[in-house]
């Protein structure tokens, strides 16, 4: 398996402005049901209420052999091929992650050492972060956001991190980090909404 | 709301660090009934079991510890501190529960947990990646059938239920079921969403650790439609009422060292708790109940400024306290301690009216 289906919570294609937004989450946690992906659905129902997109995601501990064996682009499977594809191409990756052993887990760091050089150049990249508590809250920007500096890619100002606490199983219920979501979330609108704009001017 | 002072226990079976002795389990059943009775006499307002299924507790049957108690006393409220639901099943907590409160006539009362301790759940064949829909389910159940019977209900941890006759009912018309909460938001949340009590605990640290829990406590049930003003919450510490500041920071430490050193681990390994931790934690700023009678009356009072907490439950016999210091303890904390912080909490509940 290559890739989730559409995330439950994302709206359908735009009806009027062409082709809808892509959002691409990349996926760290090795875990059918994670906390990681219940910030990430907070996330995306949140973001429903913005902007008309289409989410997709890229759980990378899925991707099997043609992943794991694979020590360089040219190696991977059509399937790898086709998930790197759709996180280069996203109009906004949301990376998300739980923490493990002090950073990302490897298995999420391998994707992205097989992601072009510079495709994810001045990409909107919205970094989310889990873990068994707030110790952790710094992953975000001493690992996470170095990473995405590499790219050149533009992060989003806000990171997104939840503690084990936060959450009911899954569900997140800290109204804090709700309220998180939403400062996040209104900058990314504001970012969308100025390139969408720059496009159409650009276009005229 | 009338303002409780109670004690709850593990039915600790901890070595003595000062005599050297090992209790015997017969010992420590005895004994944990008759702090019952003391606590009882000493005219506080609730007697605890926790539940815990290891060798160096008593207490893995709470309901058969309190059955027992509830034959040797007549006033005190007699609680679970906390029952394990999710490794329960709700149907038979409800039948035990419902036996004491029937033998105690309408004393009987639940507190809920998800458990910090996890032996439970292997033992009776759960899975705590289970951990928080278990919980979910079970709690659900407890109330359903709380509310009526015969019930019919369905769920996914258990075969559902047609029809079932749940005996036998109350004494009264119920029994009080609180979700214990170790502080964390998102327990404190969901338990605020249900309109349920709350029991706080509260192991070491500052005195105002749990502003938040109970802010966000008071707040979803607000949301989901309560009335977050009339729901207690209690407090669950440790703490040791001496004779004397001095005297009771002496005759606790030895104790609560050893037994944080049992359950307190660190890189796998229990570790020393210095005198100078342990004295920080006594201060007036952190939420040990420890001191003189009027350190504890001070810092319960505290407590209801800070949290407006109805109802405080001390553990004072953690890391085996020997007996005879710890009935001393519960004495004082009956007659010289709960009277004053009884009449202090209505007569600020006076002037806020």
């Amino acid at each position: 398996m290559t890739a989730a289906p559409a995330l439950a919570g994302a709206a359908p294609a735009a009806p009027a402005a062409g082709a809808a937004l892509r959002v691409v989450v990349v996926n760290g946690s090795p875990n059918r049901q994670s906390k990681t992906m219940g910030l990430v659905d907070a996330v995306l129902s949140t973001l429903t209420e913005m902007v008309p997109f289409e989410a997709s995601r890229v759980d990378v501990y899925r991707l099997g052999p043609g992943f794991t064996g694979a020590v360089e682009r040219d190696d991977v499977t059509p399937e790898v091929e086709q998930a790197l594809k759709r996180a280069e191409q996203a109009d906004l990756l949301i990376a998300a992650t739980p923490v493990f052993r002090g950073s990302y887990p490897g298995m999420f760091k391998h994707f992205f050492d097989l992601i072009d050089q510079y495709a994810l150049a001045n990409k909107l990249v919205l970094l989310a972060a889990t873990g068994g508590g707030e110790h952790h809250a710094l992953v975000l920007e001493h690992a996470l956001r170095p990473l995405f500096g590499f790219f050149q890619a533009m992060t989003v100002p806000v990171a997104l991190f939840a503690s084990s606490g936060d959450f009911d199983g899954t569900m997140l219920l800290n109204p804090r980090v709700h309220g998180r979501i939403q400062v996040a979330l209104t900058d990314v609108a504001d970012l969308l909404g100025a390139r969408a704009g720059n496009a159409r001017t650009a276009g005229a | 709301m009338a303002f409780e002072i109670g004690i709850m226990t593990f039915g600790e079976i901890t070595r003595d660090p000062v005599t050297g002795d090992l209790p015997s389990p017969r010992q420590r059943v005895r004994e944990t009934i008759e702090q019952a009775r003391v606590a009882d006499q000493a005219g506080l307002d609730v007697f605890g079991v926790g539940e815990h299924h290891r060798g160096d507790f008593v207490g893995s049957a709470p309901t058969i510890l309190l059955a027992a108690a509830a034959a040797v006393t007549e006033q005190i409220r007699l609680t679970s501190s906390v029952t394990v639901l999710s490794s329960e099943d709700p149907v038979r907590v409800w039948e035990q529960f419902a036996t004491i409160d029937l033998l105690s006539a309408g004393r009987a009362e639940i507190i809920a947990g998800r458990g910090s301790y996890t032996e439970s759940f292997p033992l009776f064949g759960y899975d705590l990646a289970d951990y928080a829909d278990l919980f979910r389910e079970k709690l659900d159940l407890l109330l359903k059938v709380r509310e009526q019977s015969p019930l019919t209900w369905r769920g996914h941890f258990r075969a559902p239920l047609t029809d079932a006759d749940i005996a036998p009912r109350a004494n009264g018309t119920t029994i009080p079921v609180w979700v214990a909460v170790g502080g964390s938001p998102a327990s404190a949340i969901s338990t605020g969403r249900l309109g349920l009590p709350m029991a706080l605990a509260l192991l070491l640290g500052p005195i105002t650790s749990h502003e938040q829990t109970v802010e966000l406590y008071r707040a979803a049930a607000e949301k989901a439609g309560h009335d977050a003003s009339a729901l207690p919450v209690s407090i669950n510490v440790h703490g040791y009422v001496g004779r004397t500041s001095q005297q009771a920071r002496e005759t606790m430490y030895p104790y609560f060292a050893q037994g944080m050193m049992e359950n307190n681990h660190q890189r796998g390994a229990g570790f020393p708790l210095s005198r100078l931790a342990f004295d920080a934690q006594a201060s007036p700023g952190s939420g040990l109940l420890i001191g003189s009678p009027q350190e504890v009356i001070d810092k319960l009072l505290t407590y209801h400024e800070l949290y407006g907490i109805n109802r405080a439950i001390i553990q004072m016999g953690f890391g085996g306290m020997p007996q005879k210091e710890h009935l001393e303890a519960i004495e004082r904390l009956g007659t010289d301690v709960a009277p004053v912080v009884r009449r202090e909490v209505a007569a600020r509940a006076g002037v806020a009216a």
